[in-house]
């Protein structure tokens, strides 16, 4: 495909897809990078990072490496299934809205402006806070139920402007059914639009995930980066000097977020040439300075 | 005047809906509703306070679309209910109380990173491609990446616990009384900045790179190069040409950000202990205080629509295609 | 004969890629006399506009004007002046009409405030002196000086386009340049204000420098004609004299692709 050839030549991608995929990796062969357990005491409480516990120990004596590499499959899977559902939903709704038009377009466009306009976070905090101590699926479902609204926005918008193509009017004179096309002639040409959306989503996911879970709305028998933050907070690792016990989990969590965002900076970058700021512009400037020509 | 009207129809609609979601919620949880709601008080509730309690959310021997209208009615004449950490502390009072430090504390981060970040889009835009431009891309990704909870710990450590340049929470020295003092207002200040710091860290780069991109996306258009062609100054036309028109898709892209700058805040506030909205309704969380929880989304909804109207009202002065002829 | 008003020298102007350039205009040299109507046709993308934006020096990278290029504006090189001295040269000596009428003007200026800033920036003047000439400018395009106070989009089409005229008489300039200015409106509309420019220019004594791809139009209008083709300037002549008796292939070749309805009656006439 050209976007992912595109992408490999673009070097914020190249960065951010070679700190995911480590962090991927990371998550997948957790079990073997360490010997201990992320859920068992192995250390005295708040022991600084050593060449015996990398990163340190926790109040309660775990070992933090140990959780902080097991905790990425938790951020990784709720990021990647949330921001799925998110996108998938967003997609859906958004190219019926701007295919299908008239009062169909105007209930899901009413029902996604409504959603924009109450705020997300509040709103994830009344239903974790009613669903009680949420696992990572149940918050990974209710980011998935309740983000999509974005997503149907940009969709719908570009959809509008891409109903108007010739393909797709010479498609309808054919008398092809409405899904084959919304399937087969307009969702091809949204794929930058969707890239866009579903990394942003999994952004989403990954901080609202551990911004609930350190807020106490998750389930504190998890392994993941936001009970990590919480449990660290609670046992107040700033103001006792145990900053590795804060601070791994804020870092992988930043870490993770910017690899995604370079991707996401890069597809937009490839799918609005107007925004790139390539080689030519270079090649040009040395040009003026070299005194072959100007403005 | 009509395009305001719209936007308050609206408005009203989608507060009528965040009001619904509260009602309904308790309801389809399994389990007695009642006893979801107000488990935390335990044994402590006298009959008659709870009676009261279940009144105002619609917890009466009458069929759902009646209970309905009895807490809708509630949420319009202001009773939010009472908390029942704090019993007998009216919800809206609690919450009061804490919003004036959370609008204080977002309305000038707001305009402080918007102004800032506006700034840093228009000159990147009219610098394309020089080192400053990717200065201004870079932080935009890094704030549009990086959670508010992890810039605040690591603002927070740096800041407060390792050079101890500022307070570590509160909004002002407790030892002080509250007042028009210039101690108080100095100490308010004080302790405010490492909040207001992670607040504008974590929200320019976003406003800066908005701005980049609807520069970049005007420089082309025909009055921008008249506007160079009628011999105008470079700063003439940045400010007069480019800026100024491509305020107006920043500006609307304001209202939908200030969802994740209120989001942003309370994060913000549980991390340095500050007691706006978002404290408090982390110890409503921690003591499973539903009515200040629920209270709390009505009145994150109501600031919400509220700044979103302020942003309508300043695109119809911004944009003159909108104001009447 | 007197000194022309534009003389392009040599004009070559490229489009830098990141590995390989794209050559818009080839080498091109031409001149306009003072009072003159010039006028330059060729398909789009035949480098035609690219000339255009180059004498005001209006590129914006990536585009490049190689060494060697010369423009000359009564006598003076354009591609010499430092920063200072080409803001005051554009609009004072060479204004510019755009392709597109709906959006050459500011839209969050009313009219007013754009001839004003044109006016200050060139000239010492105050806001009422600028709202007299403005309103003056504007009798000359039939248009009421209410009209002053409006905002862009409370005027039509072809307003707009008068309005653009009236900004770039402010100074009295020597040289109009206007790309493609009629391609937005309708027929009726177009005539209009070639003729009206027609008059104008007779009254004011600049020199046109027209851009279409409306031959008829053009053959029209214009005093002489250029042809060009993919960055070459191939034939330059006498209006008429370009048109009864073309010598380029690609000349001819425009004239026989030339719509019947204008052309059919040009014809009859020449045959006659």
């Amino acid at each position: 495909m050209p976007l992912i050839r595109q992408l490999l030549h673009n070097k914020k991608a190249l960065v951010g897809l070679t700190i995911l995929t480590l962090i991927v990796l990371i998550a997948i062969f957790a079990p073997l990078l360490t010997e201990y357990s992320p859920v068992r005491r192995v250390g005295r409480p708040h022991q600084p990072p050593s060449w015996e516990h990398w990163l340190g120990t926790t109040r309660l004596g775990h070992d933090v490496f140990s959780r902080l590499i097991h905790g990425a499959r938790v951020s990784l899977a709720v990021g990647f299934g949330a921001g799925l559902l998110i996108t998938v939903i967003g997609t859906i709704l958004g190219i019926i809205a701007g295919y299908k038009g008239g009062w169909i377009d105007e209930v899901i466009n009413f029902f996604t402006n409504m959603v924009l306009v109450i705020p997300n976070l509040p709103l994830l905090l009344v239903l974790a806070a009613f669903i009680g101590q949420a696992s990572p699926l149940v918050i990974a479902i209710i980011l998935g139920l309740t983000s999509w609204a974005w997503g149907v926005r940009v969709t719908r918008s570009e959809t509008l402007s891409i109903r108007q193509r010739d393909y797709v009017k010479s498609a309808e004179m054919l008398g092809e059914p409405s899904w084959r096309i919304m399937a087969f002639e307009i969702f091809p040409n949204l794929i930058s639009i969707v890239g866009i959306n579903f990394i942003g989503s999994v952004i989403f996911a990954v901080i609202a995930e551990a911004t609930l879970e350190f807020l106490g709305l998750g389930d504190p028998n998890t392994v993941s980066w936001g009970i990590m933050l919480y449990n660290a907070q609670n046992a107040s690792a700033l103001s006792v000097g145990a900053w590795w016990d804060l601070l791994s989990p804020c870092l992988a969590l930043a870490l993770l977020g910017l690899s995604l965002a370079l991707i996401n900076f890069a597809i937009d970058e490839i799918a609005n040439p107007r925004l790139r700021t390539g080689g030519m512009l270079n090649r040009w400037t040395r040009l003026v300075h070299a005194g072959e020509g100007k403005l | 005047m009509a395009f305001l009207l719209r936007r308050l129809a609206f408005y009203l609609a989608a507060f009528l809906a965040a009001a619904t979601i509260n009602f309904f919620l308790p309801r389809i949880m399994p389990g007695d509703p009642i006893q979801i709601m107000f488990a935390s008080a335990g044994s402590e509730l006298s009959l008659e306070n709870l009676n009261a309690l279940k009144l105002t959310f619609g917890f009466i021997d009458a069929p759902l679309h009646e209970q309905y209208f009895s807490y809708l009615k509630s949420v319009f004449t202001g009773d939010l209910g009472r908390s029942i950490k704090y019993f007998p502390l009216p919800v809206t009072e609690l919450l009061g109380r804490a919003l004036v430090w959370t609008l204080g504390l977002v309305g000038i981060a707001t305009l402080l990173s918007f102004t800032l970040g506006t700034f840093m889009g228009v000159m990147a835009a009219w610098r394309r491609g020089t080192r400053f431009d990717s200065i201004v891309s870079l932080s935009a990704i890094f704030s549009s990446s990086v959670p508010a909870v992890v810039i605040s710990l690591i603002v927070l450590f740096v800041f407060g616990y390792t050079l101890r340049w500022f307070p570590n929470g509160y909004a002002a020295d407790p030892m002080l009384d509250p007042g028009f003092t210039w101690d108080y207002i100095r100490s308010v200040l004080y302790h405010g900045t490492l909040p207001l710091l992670t607040l504008v860290i974590a929200l320019s780069g976003g406003f800066a790179v908005t701005m980049r991109n609807n520069m970049i996306n005007l420089l082309g258009e025909d009055y921008i190069v008249m506007g160079r062609a009628k011999g105008l100054s470079d700063k003439n036309v940045m400010l007069w040409y480019a800026a100024r028109n491509a305020l107006l898709p920043t500006v609307s892209s304001l209202a939908i950000a200030i969802g994740t700058i209120l989001s942003g805040s309370l994060i913000i506030e549980v991390v340095f202990n500050y007691p706006g909205l978002g404290n408090t309704l982390y110890q409503a969380i921690l003591a499973r205080d539903y009515p200040v929880i629920q209270g709390q989304l009505l009145i994150m909804t109501a600031a919400m629509l509220v700044s979103n109207f302020v942003v309508d009202l300043s695109y119809v002065l911004l944009d003159p295609r909108l104001k009447k002829a | 004969m007197t000194n022309p008003v534009l003389s392009v020298r040599n004009l070559v102007i490229d489009y830098i890629g990141a590995e390989t350039d794209f050559h818009a205009v080839k080498g091109v040299s031409f001149d306009i006399q003072p009072g003159e109507l010039f006028g330059l046709a060729g398909e789009s993308g035949c480098g035609k506009s690219t000339i255009a934006f180059a004498v005001s020096r209006l590129h914006r990278p990536p585009a490049l004007i190689r060494k060697g290029s010369e423009i000359l504006v009564d006598g003076r090189d354009v591609l010499t002046l430092d920063d200072d001295a080409l803001r005051a040269f554009r609009w004072r000596e060479v204004a510019m009409v755009f392709q597109s009428a709906m959006n050459s003007l500011n839209p969050v200026l009313t009219i007013e405030e754009q001839f004003y800033d044109v006016l200050r920036t060139h000239t010492q003047t105050t806001r009422e002196a600028a709202r007299a000439r403005a309103a003056e400018l504007l009798k000359l395009v039939d248009i009421s000086p209410d009209r002053l106070s409006a905002y862009p989009h409370q005027c039509s089409g072809g307003m707009r386009q008068r309005i653009v005229i009236a900004i770039c008489l402010a100074l009295n300039p020597k040289l109009l340049i206007m790309d493609e200015p009629t391609t937005a409106l309708d027929v009726v509309v177009q005539r209009e204000i070639l003729q009206r420019i027609d008059t104008l220019r007779k009254q004011l004594g600049f020199a046109v420098l027209f851009i279409t791809h409306d031959l008829s139009l053009m053959v029209q209008v214009s005093d002489r004609i250029g042809i060009m083709l993919e960055g070459h300037l191939v034939e330059v002549n006498d209006a008429q004299t370009i048109y009864h008796s073309p010598q380029h292939d690609y000349t001819k070749r425009l004239w026989a692709s030339m719509p019947k309805l204008h052309g059919a009656q040009i014809v009859r006439e020449a045959t006659s």
